[in-house]
This record gives structure tokens, C-alpha cells and sequence, in this order.
């Protein structure tokens, strides 16, 4: 099997998923109990006339059967067109290309964080399995993986923000400060509570599933066979388990991009950053259908990718896969 | 094991350089000994559909970056602003402008009459809550004056004129919502969406200058908010009930009264159909005056405050409370049991066994709904129970999703919320032509006697004229649409809005707050002061 033929097939997948993912969304939110323009107009209702309810009605796109507002989307879409935000007023596109570079900074350094601390601590815990740290090590992944994101950021943001005063509260830049003025030391600081937060939700996955790889390794002929020449500790490790390892941990991190979306969603929401988070929860809560499929649209593209890459990587690094063994 | 060995390095590597950033600009953070010329403010959400007051901005109090041709004093007397003067003409229909001639918006630019013009002419058809569809057309007299047409006559128009900022035509573009340039106090310097606006006065505003040349809005979540002013880092922060009655050293509490109301809409007819619109209307037991008014009678409002609200209320008698076309004469002593006991046995009800007001084998019993997702209104509808049980009435409640309320609050009653600044809200609510138009008169009240008054209302010349007729409406001492009356809504209380304030900061008297929260407080911000 060749690269383009493996693109090809990828693409028309990709294509498949997209649909579904978009349709399965809309229908979704058609089924939310939120009226677009109630929510709009809130207690502005009793000023409004009826005459300017049939105009908004007409600006939501709610006088037209439901099939109809889907599609309308799809054309829409199928033009390269992403629409234009009701609640924003402004191109879904231009929406998401302003908030998604912070989203990306953010996502991009926890990711590459929560990799390396969840591989090194994955390989320790299994290549002592049974011991004091591997339980540690365990329990602490299994604490993490069913705690909530928000929580630990406000967990964060109590200790360190309002207790020792080391990092700001919230934000993605200083207070009251203009754009020109603001350093790059600045943005960092302002970045390191919600990527830490992310890290430490991120690094649990990565953990618990390198720990499994490694004791399945470290069982093998060839590592008793090794151990028996008298290798031993990390020089074992990184002869004979390092690579067996590494993919399918790099794989996992690749494909874990859907859950480092959502966790983004919620550290955006705790620590007010700018990103994606802010702009889905504003579109969900208030049936704004072109941003919400806008950025659906995108997120399914990002978690695509992400497993994309991951296949590609396989591909590309092990040669049984180029010869066509194990797709 | 030398990979650990490396890899512990490794991590006390990154946590020191997490540290160093950390550290390093801390020290900038605290700036003393200057006089104090700027805010920062975590007030209110931040506007999604950005600053642009054809689609909505700055509605209530000022529209900070613009200006309105009239505003509304701390007692809701018309001043002018950008106007010199108006004149309505008798029939009510042609509003006359005329405005000031030595206004600059914070470009430089002067305001000319053909902005006003724009400015109209672009709300009308901007399709969003700025309702200018009574608006026929709109002519300039001269260069200083305009002149309003209307389709057809409405005092409420007046408002419109207090809300609606005055946008420049020479800068207006698609992007004026996020670089609004206007004649208000203070100019946009920086959006970081998401995060804070940072405004500065305007060289040019022609009205009181405040001591405040730089303000700061953040845009946190509000558990973030209350972090910030616990780490003394906002002057002024609105907060929720739950979290108002911790305190934060510097900080004091600030709680403003509003019209931003809970209430309970009685279905007011007997059951039926209504064939024109395709809905069940009306209730047995609500459709009896003695029922209504046995319930606001016997409601305790104050015990309402003081156990739902925590205290941070007011008891609400009407849907306009302590506005000027609010009719003083509607309030009345309640948490009377046995009032509302005598009123029910006059009109032929008897308690049965139960302790439950029955009558011809009808019990006096309703389920009352409320919108599942506020809290608020749901401790409201559970205490509301327990008081309509002490009098013999009982209320089961049930919360349900606004869409399936849309589909039943016809006939059955819900609790509800209003509050505007604008009394032709009391016409959509009361007015019998709008029975069953989405949420306006939902309950399909009707009394000729209070149409008239509001039509009378609605046509008069002068605010003075029809706030009397507004008055009338609600009771004129025989009849109306206040519990005195029909009283086809059951008014429970007005919620107060809270803030946590810097010491040392005084933001003076407020206006009673509309049902928005955060920016209109915001609209006196020429008088507040700093006080060492």
C-alpha cells in the first residue's frame, strides 16, 4: 500500500466522519430545549414587539423547517462558506482563527508536557511493578482520571494565585495592560496555571497505558534473556524497551488530542483564557448553529489530525506496516 | 539508576524556570503613591455581539463609548444630553429633535444630524432587541434638527431615544462593533476577547469629565472574579448571594435595589381553547378572582427575602416597583392568612378535611412551574408552596425547560421575571391585544377599563401625562391589573444586585437597577470618587 493511497483512503474517511459528526451535532441541537431568540432577548422580551420578534425569528433562521436550516448549512459549507455567528455577529472563520491560536499555545505546551512526565513516570512505574512507587504512581493516575479539570484549576488558582501570589488570576494577559507593553515572560506566566492543569489531567492516560506496555516488555523472553546476561535498570530499558514502547505512547498522545480539546474547554472556562472553550460554551448555550458547527467542524478536523499523525508516524517509523503486515 | 537521577533533575529544571517567571514580574505588580485614576472592574459579562448600540449595546445606562440625544436622571426624569430640546406633536406621531451643534466624537470628527439619521436608520433594520418598528421614517429639518415619524402614536418612544447611542456615519463599517467610536466619556483603547476591554477617557466628551481617566473591565468567570478581589486585585466586583456574605478585607458590600422581579402569572380564564392561535388557555381554580387575590394577600414577601434571597431583596408588589409610572397605592399589607381566609369563604370556598379549600367538589389546587435551570426561581416556587398550603391552597410544583413552559404557560401558572426600563412592557403584559402572543399576556388577562388607560398611555404627549395614565391602569380605585384589582399576577420579590467595592471607593446613589446586571451600574460613572 502506498503513501497516496493511504491519504486518499484517509481523506474520504475524513470526509464520512465529518458529515456524521456535523449532522449528529445539529441534531443534537435541535433537540435543545433553548429558543434561540428567548435566550437572546432574555427579560427584553415584554419590550420587544412581535413585529421585531418575526425580524429576529427571520435573523435565526427558526421560521424555516428544520431541515431546511441544515440544509441551508450544508450548501453553505459545501461553498467553503463557514456563516457568520449570530450571537457574535462576526465570521464563524474569523471567530475561530482569533481564539484559536491561544487555544493552540495552550494545548500545544501542556500536551508536550503531560507527554514527557507521563511516559518517564509510565516507565517507572512499570519497570518496578508491584512496588511503593508504582502503586503511587497508579493511584495517582487513577485519582486524576476522575477528577474534573475545572476543579483542579481552581484548586490551582486558590493555592498558588491567591495564596502565594505567583501567578494571575485568570487571564491571558496583565490587567489593564496595552497589547505592545505585554513581554513574552508576561504571556507565559499567564499560560502556566491552566497548562499545568491540563498537564496533570493529560499525563494520567499516557501513564497508566506506557506502564501496561513496559510490564508487557519487561514479561518477555527477550528481556529474561537479557536480564540473564546481567543488564539490568535503565540500560535494560533503553536497549531492549524504549523502542517497543515509545510508539505505541506516542500513538496514544497523538490520539489523545479529542480529550486535550475538552480539557481545554474547561481550564478556559476556570481561568477566563481566551480560547475556543469560551466562544462553544456561549454557542451551545444559546443554539448559535453556525458557530457551534463551525467549530465542530474544526475540533473534529484537530482530533483527525491528531490521529492522522499518529497512523503516519507508525507508518513511516515501522517498516513492517511500510511492507503492508498490519494495516 | 541513572535516568532517574536525570530525570529529577530534569523536573526541579522546569520548576525553577516556573518560579523564576513567576517571580521576576511580581515585583512591577504593586505601584503606590500616585493618585489613583483608574479602575478595575469585574462588573458583567462581556457583550458578545460587541459595542455597537444599533444591535443592542449600552441599552441600559450609559453606552459608555456613546452618547444618547436624552438620558434618564437618578429619578428617571428626561434630560437632555446630545438634544437641546424635543417636541412631540399632538397626535403623538412626529417627535422633533433638535440637537447640540459643538459635539466631537472621539475621532475628532463633529456629530452632525445625518449621524443621527444613520444611526436610526440602521437600527431599524439591524434585526436585533432594538425595536424601531413603529418607526416610519425619519426627515431632516435643518442642520441641527430632525424629525421622527411615526406609524403610530407611542409615549415609549421617549425611551427609545434614552437607550439608543449615537453611532458616526464616517466610521461605521462591518467592524464597528469591536472599534466603536462615539461621543461617550470614554474611548476603546484595547478588546483582548475573552479577557477585559480597556477603555480611556475621551479627550473630546463634552459632559462631566470623572476622576477616572483609565478603566479596566475583566471578563473572569465568577469564581474567578471573587478570587481576584480576594487577591486585591479589582475594585469593584459583582457577586452572587451565596458568595456576598463572605467578606474580603478592604472590600465593603454594596447592594442595589432594581425591578428585576419574580412574580407568578395566574392563568386569569376559564378553561378553554383558543381556536385563532391553537392553544389550551385559562385554569379552573386560577380563573377565580378570589383565589388571586387570597394568594396575595396571604404571601409572606418579607419571609420570601429573608429565606430565598437571603436577605438581598425587596418584596415586589408590581411589575414596575419604584418607577415613575409605578402607582404607590398597590401596596398593601400581606402575610395575612386570615384575610385570605375570608376572602376564599365569601366567595363560597370551604376547607374540606385536609385543611384544602374546596368548592362545588373543585379543589382549590394548581401546579405551578417554574424554569428548571434557575435556582432561584425554583426555591422561590417551593416556598411559594408551602405559603399557598398554610391558607388552604395547594400547589404542587414542577420544573420544566423553557420550550415545554412555552407550551403550557397559557394554562397553567409559571413563575416568571421582568423588569424593564421602559413601561411599554407593562402594555405587552397587560394590554388585552396581545393575549397569547409568545410570552406577552401570556395569562390572557383582559379589562376594557385598563386597555383604555394604557392606550390612553401610550398616546399621551409628555412622560408626566402618561405615567398618570399608567397609574390608572394598575388601579384607579375601582379597578386595574394590580392585586387591588384583578390581580392576574401574584409579584414576589425584586432581587437586589450585589457588589463587593473597594473601600475606598464611593460610586454615590444608583438608579433603581434594571433586570440586567453589571454595566448599568456603569452609568454615573462621572460621579464616583476615589476617597484616600
Amino acid at each position: 500500500m502506498n503513501i497516496g493511497k493511504f491519504i486518499l483512503l484517509r481523506t474520504l474517511k475524513f470526509a464520512i466522519l465529518l458529515f456524521a459528526v456535523v449532522l449528529f451535532s445539529f441534531i443534537l441541537v435541535s433537540f435543545s430545549p433553548v429558543d434561540p431568540i428567548q435566550s437572546y432577548l432574555g427579560a427584553e422580551m415584554m419590550v420587544v414587539s412581535e413585529e421585531q420578534k418575526e425580524q429576529l425569528a427571520e435573523y435565526f433562521g427558526v421560521d424555516e423547517s428544520k431541515t431546511q436550516q441544515f440544509l441551508n448549512w450544508l450548501n453553505m459549507f459545501l461553498h467553503g462558506d463557514l456563516g457568520t455567528s449570530l450571537l457574535y455577529r462576526q465570521e464563524v472563520l474569523s471567530i475561530i482563527q482569533e481564539r484559536f491560536l491561544a487555544s493552540f499555545m495552550l494545548m500545544a505546551i501542556s500536551w508536550i508536557i503531560s507527554g514527557i512526565f507521563g511516559y518517564a513516570l509510565g516507565v517507572i512505574a512499570g519497570m518496578n511493578e508491584g512496588s511503593w512507587m508504582d502503586r503511587a504512581i497508579k493511584s495517582y493516575c487513577f485519582i486524576l482520571a476522575s477528577t474534573p479539570a475545572f476543579w483542579i484549576g481552581i484548586l490551582l488558582l486558590i493555592v498558588f494565585s491567591m495564596w502565594l501570589g505567583l501567578f494571575p488570576i485568570g487571564l491571558g494577559t496583565p490587567i489593564g495592560m496595552l497589547s505592545d507593553e505585554v513581554t513574552w515572560l508576561d504571556q507565559i506566566k499567564h499560560m502556566v496555571l491552566p497548562a499545568l492543569t491540563l498537564s496533570i489531567i493529560g499525563v494520567s492516560n499516557i501513564t497508566l497505558h506506557t506502564r501496561q506496555k513496559v510490564m508487557d516488555v519487561f514479561n518477555t523472553e527477550f528481556i529474561r534473556f537479557a536480564r540473564a546476561k546481567g543488564e539490568e535498570g535503565f540500560r535494560l530499558f533503553a536497549r531492549h524497551g524504549l523502542r517497543n514502547t515509545l510508539f505505541p505512547a506516542i500513538s496514544v498522545h497523538f490520539a489523545s488530542f479529542g480529550e486535550l480539546f475538552g480539557g481545554a474547554i474547561l481550564a478556559e472556562q476556570v481561568f477566563s483564557y481566551p480560547g475556543l472553550g469560551q466562544a462553544i460554551v456561549q454557542a451551545g448555550m444559546n443554539s448559535d448553529v453556525p458557530l457551534l458547527l463551525g467549530i465542530v467542524v474544526f475540533s473534529t478536523l484537530f482530533v483527525f489530525i491528531g490521529n492522522l499523525l499518529a497512523d503516519l508516524l507508525y507508518y513511516l517509523i515501522d517498516v513492517r506496516m511500510k511492507n503492508g503486515e498490519a494495516i | 539508576m541513572k535516568v532517574n537521577n536525570r530525570f529529577l533533575l530534569m523536573s526541579v529544571l522546569i520548576f525553577a524556570c516556573f518560579l523564576l517567571v513567576a517571580c521576576t514580574s511580581q515585583a512591577s505588580d504593586s505601584e503606590t503613591g500616585k493618585k489613583k485614576d483608574s479602575l478595575v472592574l469585574a462588573i458583567g459579562s462581556e457583550p458578545t455581539d460587541g459595542f455597537d448600540p444599533t444591535t443592542g449595546w449600552g441599552r441600559y445606562g450609559s453606552p459608555l463609548f456613546q452618547s444618547t440625544l436624552l438620558t434618564l436622571d437618578r429619578n428617571f426624569n428626561v434630560q437632555p444630553d446630545l438634544a437641546v430640546d424635543y417636541s412631540v406633536s399632538e397626535d403623538g406621531l412626529e417627535w422633533t429633535v433638535k440637537i447640540r451643534d459643538d459635539v466631537k466624537f472621539s475621532d475628532g470628527e463633529p456629530l452632525t444630524i445625518e449621524d443621527v439619521i444613520f444611526t436610526f436608520e440602521t437600527a431599524k433594520n439591524s434585526q436585533s432587541v432594538v425595536d424601531l418598528q413603529n418607526l416610519k421614517k425619519i426627515e431632516k429639518l435643518d442642520a441641527q434638527t430632525v424629525k421622527f415619524v411615526l406609524e403610530r402614536p407611542q409615549s415609549t418612544f421617549l425611551y427609545t431615544l434614552t437607550m439608543l447611542g449615537i453611532v458616526p456615519k464616517h466610521a461605521y463599517s462591518e467592524n464597528y462593533r469591536e472599534n466603536p467610536i462615539g461621543s461617550g466619556p470614554y474611548k476603546l483603547v484595547q478588546w483582548d476577547k475573552g479577557q477585559q476591554l480597556i477603555v480611556e477617557e475621551n479627550p473630546y466628551y463634552y459632559g462631566k469629565k470623572s476622576p477616572f481617566k483609565k478603566l479596566t473591565f475583566l471578563f473572569l468567570s465568577q469564581d474567578a472574579a471573587f478570587l481576584a478581589a480576594k487577591a486585591g486585585q479589582v475594585d469593584i466586583v459583582s457577586v452572587p448571594p451565596n458568595l456576598a456574605k463572605e467578606s474580603i478585607s478592604g472590600m465593603k458590600l454594596i447592594a442595589l435595589d432594581s425591578v428585576d422581579n419574580r412574580g407568578i402569572m395566574l392563568p386569569f380564564v376559564k378553561p378553554g381553547y383558543d381556536a385563532e392561535k391553537g392553544i389550551e388557555i385559562g385554569h379552573e381554580v386560577t380563573s377565580d378572582l378570589a383565589i388571586r387575590k387570597a394568594l396575595n394577600i396571604g404571601i409572606d414577601r418579607d419571609k420570601l427575602v429573608e429565606d430565598v434571597l437571603e436577605g438581598f431583596g425587596t418584596p415586589a408588589f408590581s411589575v414596575a416597583d419604584k418607577l415613575p409610572w409605578w402607582n404607590e397605592e398597590t401596596v398593601f399589607e400581606d402575610g395575612d392568612i386570615e384575610a385570605a381566609e375570608q376572602i376564599l369563604m365569601d366567595a363560597g370556598w370551604r376547607k374540606n378535611v385536609d385543611g384544602i379549600f374546596e368548592k362545588d367538589g373543585e379543589k382549590a389546587s394548581f401546579t405551578l412551574v417554574y424554569p428548571a435551570s434557575d435556582q432561584t426561581r425554583q426555591s422561590l416556587a417551593i416556598a411559594f408552596k408551602q405559603m399557598a398550603k398554610e391558607i388552604g391552597i395547594e400547589v404542587n410544583t414542577e420544573g420544566k425547560s423553557w420550550s415545554e413552559i412555552e407550551e403550557v404557560m397559557h394554562s397553567t401558572p409559571v413563575v416568571m421575571g421582568w423588569g424593564s426600563h421602559d413601561p411599554i412592557e407593562i402594555y405587552h403584559l397587560y394590554h388585552s391585544k396581545y393575549r397569547g402572543q409568545g410570552y406577552s399576556n401570556a395569562n390572557y388577562y383582559s379589562n376594557k377599563k385598563v386597555d383604555q388607560y394604557m392606550d390612553q398611555a401610550i398616546h399621551a404627549i409628555t412622560p408626566e401625562e402618561a405615567n398618570e395614565y399608567w397609574k390608572k391602569a394598575q388601579w384607579d380605585g375601582e379597578t386595574g391589573f394590580s392585586a387591588l384589582g384583578d390581580a392576574p399576577w401574584v409579584w414576589l420579590v425584586n432581587l437586589q444586585h450585589l457588589y463587593v467595592v473597594n473601600e475606598h471607593l464611593n460610586i454615590g446613589e444608583q438608579k433603581i437597577q434594571p433586570h440586567g446586571h453589571g454595566w448599568p451600574i456603569t452609568e454615573f460613572i462621572a460621579d464616583w470618587t476615589w476617597e484616600e
